[in-house]
């Protein structure tokens, strides 16, 4: 599976989403990603990508595409 | 009563903190204990626990250092990607100072290993427990969090910040299913009090205990058993106090 394809199952499994809804997606903008579901949605990137983030980085989490810059520190590349 | 369950105690050293590591040895944890430095006489202890068949992994942390308790973390995940129980028992006293004679910047210094590094900590931790939906954090707080504490002023607020914490992060983490508890310990005898109690405030506290003696540690890590394990599987957001019945 490639980071990409790891990165929005991610997300399509934390929120219920279709692939088409993930482009723009925003923290909040939905109901589904309020503050529970970020932190699922950063333990299934954790788990992908068998990393450990940073709070700072978690906070700074605020969409689809800032995750993909954030990931990036952690060397995966999306 | 800890089988198959993997524990995070810190300040697992000395006091307190080995006499979890002891009783959760016992009880067949497997455990990571962190300490601030390694010492031979833990290492010693160490395999000794080891020989009679437990699981303990040392695992090097300066708790009143953020980069320090991200290593630390990043050592626990090489290991194991799940956590069923923290102890957050690393704690630090200073000397007897009256109140209006506490520099602030000694203020800051206990709050950074006993509130805020707690607290980085438990947030990595948290984090650990929330994939398996279950958890058990248990806060090492203090009866002077409650009670006061003279020439003590700077532990008894950090403790107390730590009671603060575990009612508001028993709410938050419960969607997780990670139960949080504090407990709140008498005068024990550990290291830490020998080194920096008063003995008039010894002595005047002895004087409103019901039992009238200090606890022993085992006896504080008996109630911190009890809130890890499924046992108190119905209890969150409490602080047990574990006091001797101080008034």
């Amino acid at each position: 599976m490639s980071n990409l394809e790891i990165y929005n199952n991610a997300f399509k499994e934390a929120f219920g989403v279709e692939e088409g809804a993930l482009a723009g997606l925003e923290y909040q903008a939905i109901p589904e990603w309020d503050s529970v579901g970020h932190m699922n949605l950063v333990a299934a990137l954790e788990d992908g990508f068998d990393i450990m983030m940073e709070t700072d980085d978690i906070i700074d989490f605020s969409s689809y595409e800032k995750g993909k810059e954030i990931l990036a520190k952690y060397e995966v590349t999306v | 009563m800890l089988s198959g369950k993997i524990a995070v105690i810190t300040g697992a050293a000395g006091g307190i903190g080995r006499a979890c590591l002891d009783l959760f040895c016992e009880n067949r944890a497997e455990v990571y204990a962190f300490v601030r430095e390694e010492r031979p006489d833990l290492t010693e202890h160490i395999s000794q626990l080891t020989a009679q068949g437990a699981a303990v992994h040392v695992i090097e942390c300066d708790i009143g250092s953020e980069a320090s308790i991200k290593e630390a973390v990043r050592a626990l995940t090489k290991n194991t990607k799940t956590v069923d129980i923290l102890v957050n028992n690393a704690g630090m006293v200073l000397e007897y100072t009256p109140y209006q004679m506490t520099p602030i910047d000694k203020i800051r210094r206990v709050f950074e290993v006993n509130f805020f590094g707690q607290t980085v900590l438990t947030q990595y931790i948290a984090r650990m427990m929330s994939r398996n939906k279950s958890g058990s954090i248990v806060n090492v707080s203090s009866v002077s969090a409650i009670l006061g504490s003279p020439g003590n002023f700077e532990y008894a607020s950090s403790k107390a910040a730590m009671i603060g914490s575990t009612k508001e992060s028993a709410i938050e983490l419960g969607e997780y299913g990670i139960r949080v508890n504090a407990v709140a310990p008498g005068i024990t005898k550990t290291k830490m009090v020998d080194e920096n109690m008063v003995e008039q405030i010894h002595e005047n506290t002895l004087n409103h205990c019901i039992m009238k003696r200090d606890a022993e540690p085992r006896e504080i890590a008996n109630a911190i058993l009890f809130l890890a394990s499924d046992m108190s599987s119905f209890v969150t957001g409490q602080v047990l106090r574990v006091d001797g019945g101080l008034y």
